[in-house]
């Protein structure tokens, strides 16, 4: 195997090394929070964070357990660096995003530390290739504060359903209008558009409900230039949590199932659009 | 007003939007007693008269995605909401899932072609998997084509504007044997030319359901009827035609006269030498041909209106058309700016008998849009 050709004096300079048999299983999670160019990578003992941000009111968050990757070493307690994503993603579907039976692309990915280039070898058919690419200082994430001792109202659904709903909002609508309550209509996804309203309801008897936990109506607008980027997550996953809080704060939890069968998890976080008061 | 749709119909109610999203910009809703119309007993009195347009690109994206649509939704609920000028579309989906839609809607008259295909001389039926066979040999950027219809065949030939055009670009004719018609009657040789664009949205919403497409016309000038018709739905498009000037000065015809005095000489000679069902030939005029509108000028709204009430006054004979002249056009022909389109969607109980079309107060006539289709908040 190519990719362990590699002396042991190159092996020890690294401080975080992550490999994958299957390269999907990191870029295909990755995809589903590249709304924007760079994300913040976060590595400790328990694995691997990815944290992408847009306009300080959204976050998305990607978590690869440590137990995912063939190997996984870390030197340090956290290891944290900033990298283009889009370069990262192109790189890591480097051999053709196709998917062919049995063929797929290994990576080992590598970092040597502050100021060095995140380094990733990947091997498709005996081909290797190496690519380095510039990380950056890690800014730090927002914190959204969002505990869940403060969460008034949460449900959980097959993604199935919300799927589809997520596919036809109206995007002429400015914003994603999210109503949760005890009563009537439960969970309803709202937009407002050119053509005129549209409404999504969701029983809390439905067979896609897993979980309605609401304590009090709330109504919350967000922007949906900020949420609809969330499809991609919803497009991998096969359950979704949503949650408000008092504050009217979003948190989208996906579960992702990778091609082995694995969980991983992918978490939205975003704040209410500022001009409606929450009723 | 209020309509349930359920199950299967809300696929053909979705196709038909389809189809009618292929001919205009605006799709009217106008309840209509027969079938499934309930007043509302309660504000029947506001309501029951409530007609009202729609820009259809705000319907069409509740109805695509077909398939889906078919699996999972249950029942469709349209209604109107009279105070506030919403048409309201509500999708009753699996899993007690409800989509519900509110659009702005412009109040209007009723539209309705003022058009008494009953009275058109020459009648054709046949099943839509034919047209659709036939139309597919003309490229989808073709707007115009020439229906011709004598007793011995019917031809379907691309429209050209100049003599010019028909020289440089592909042209495409089809020859059909009446045999191949399910209903064939030729009152009067004619050939209409009209758009085959707005044409295609019918045809294939008729073949996704396997139905007869019939066709009334008469001569140039006069308005096309595509009808298709089934238990549960009844759809008609009437196109306009593009005139022949020589129409006004002809002389008029001894009555009962039916086949064409002039019969194009190599005719009888095609149809023996014909041995598919339909050719396609690319085939340049010479000799002589059946009435087309080659020779017709500049499309004229009040001669059409003037053929229009003709028809309405049965007992008229209606000139017949002359040969076209030889010459080449010297005047361009426009594109037919005089549309009328509709597909009316209504449950049909008995034979259809509207002796109401003539009292109809609006004569359907190009979009009188005063603003763009409802955009309320």
């Amino acid at each position: 195997m190519p990719l362990s050709t590699q002396s042991q004096a190159d092996i020890d300079q690294y401080i975080l090394i992550a490999s994958l048999d299957n390269a999907r299983n990191l870029s295909n999670i990755l995809k589903a929070i590249s709304s924007r160019d760079h994300a913040i990578f976060n590595a400790t003992q328990n694995g691997l964070k990815v944290t992408v941000e847009d306009s300080k009111c959204l976050q998305a968050n990607a978590f690869i357990q440590a137990d995912i990757f063939q190997e996984y070493i870390i030197k340090e307690d956290t290891v944290g660096f900033q990298v283009n994503l889009t370069v990262l993603l192109d790189c890591l579907t480097i051999f053709g995003g196709s998917t062919v039976p049995g063929v797929c692309t290994a990576l080992r990915m590598c970092y040597n530390g502050y100021g060095y280039p995140l380094t990733l070898f990947l091997e498709e058919g005996g081909v290797v290739t190496v690519c380095k690419i510039n990380t950056q200082e890690p800014e730090e994430p927002i914190d959204f504060d969002f505990c869940s001792t403060n969460v008034t109202n949460k449900v959980i659904l097959q993604s199935d359903s919300l799927k589809e709903a997520f596919s036809e909002l109206d995007m002429t609508s400015e914003v994603l209008q999210i109503t949760m309550s005890p009563s009537h209509p439960y969970f309803r996804l709202s937009t407002f558009g050119n053509s005129g309203n549209a409404h999504y309801d969701y029983p809390k008897d439905s067979d896609m409900m897993e979980l309605f936990q609401c304590t009090k109506i709330q109504t919350n607008r967000y922007k949906m230039s900020l949420l609809k980027p969330s499809t991609k997550a919803l497009a991998l996953s096969c359950k979704v949590s949503v949650r408000t809080d008092s504050r009217g704060f979003l948190s989208l939890q996906y579960l992702v199932r990778n091609d082995d069968g694995q969980i991983c998890f992918v978490e939205y976080y975003c704040c209410p659009d500022e001009e409606v008061e929450e009723e | 007003m209020k309509c349930v749709i359920e199950g299967n119909g809300i696929k053909v109610f979705g196709k038909a939007v389809h189809a009618l999203s292929r001919i205009g910009d605006e799709i009217w809703l106008d309840p209509l007693e027969k079938g499934q119309y309930v007043p509302d007993p309660d504000i029947q009195k506001d309501c029951e008269a409530v007609k009202c347009k729609l820009n259809i690109k705000c319907v069409l994206p509740l109805f695509r995605c077909a398939s889906w649509r078919e699996r999972s939704v249950d029942k469709c609920e349209i209604s109107i909401n009279f105070p506030n000028s919403r048409v309201i579309f509500q999708f009753h989906c699996r899993h007690g899932i409800t989509k519900t839609y509110n659009l702005g809607y412009q109040e209007c008259e009723a539209l309705q072609a003022v058009f008494p295909a009953h009275l058109c001389p020459n009648v054709l039926m046949a099943q839509s998997k034919l047209l659709g066979d036939i139309v597919v040999h003309f490229p989808v950027s073709q707007e115009e084509v020439t229906l011709s219809i004598s007793c011995f065949k019917v031809t379907l030939k691309t429209f050209c504007e100049e003599e010019n055009n028909c020289i440089k670009g592909m042209n495409t004719e089809l020859m059909l044997h009446p045999d191949e018609f399910d209903y064939f009657e030729v009152g009067e040789d004619s050939a209409v030319t009209f758009c085959l664009k707005e044409l295609r949205g019918l045809l294939s919403f008729a073949e996704s359901y396997g139905l007869p497409v019939s066709c009334q016309f008469g001569v140039a000038g006069q308005p096309v009827s595509f009808t298709v018709k089934d238990m549960t739905l009844e759809a008609h498009v009437v196109l306009s035609t593009l005139t022949d000037p020589n129409h006004e000065s002809t002389s008029q015809p001894a009555p009962g006269d039916d086949c064409p005095v002039n019969i194009p000489k190599t005719s009888t000679a095609e149809v023996s030498t014909c041995e598919g069902p339909m050719e396609t030939e690319v085939y340049v005029a010479d000799g002589e041909q059946v009435a087309s509108s080659q020779g017709s000028e500049v499309f004229n709204p009040n001669l059409h209106m003037r053929k229009m009430i003709q028809l309405q006054t049965p007992g008229k004979i209606l000139p017949k058309p002359r040969l076209a002249p030889e010459s080449a056009l010297t005047t361009p022909v426009t594109p037919a700016t005089f549309k009328i389109r509709s597909l009316l969607f209504g449950a049909v109980y008995t034979d259809v008998v509207d002796s109401k079309t003539a009292d109809l107060p609006s004569l359907a006539c190009a979009s009188d849009t005063e603003e763009d289709g409802g955009t309320e908040e």
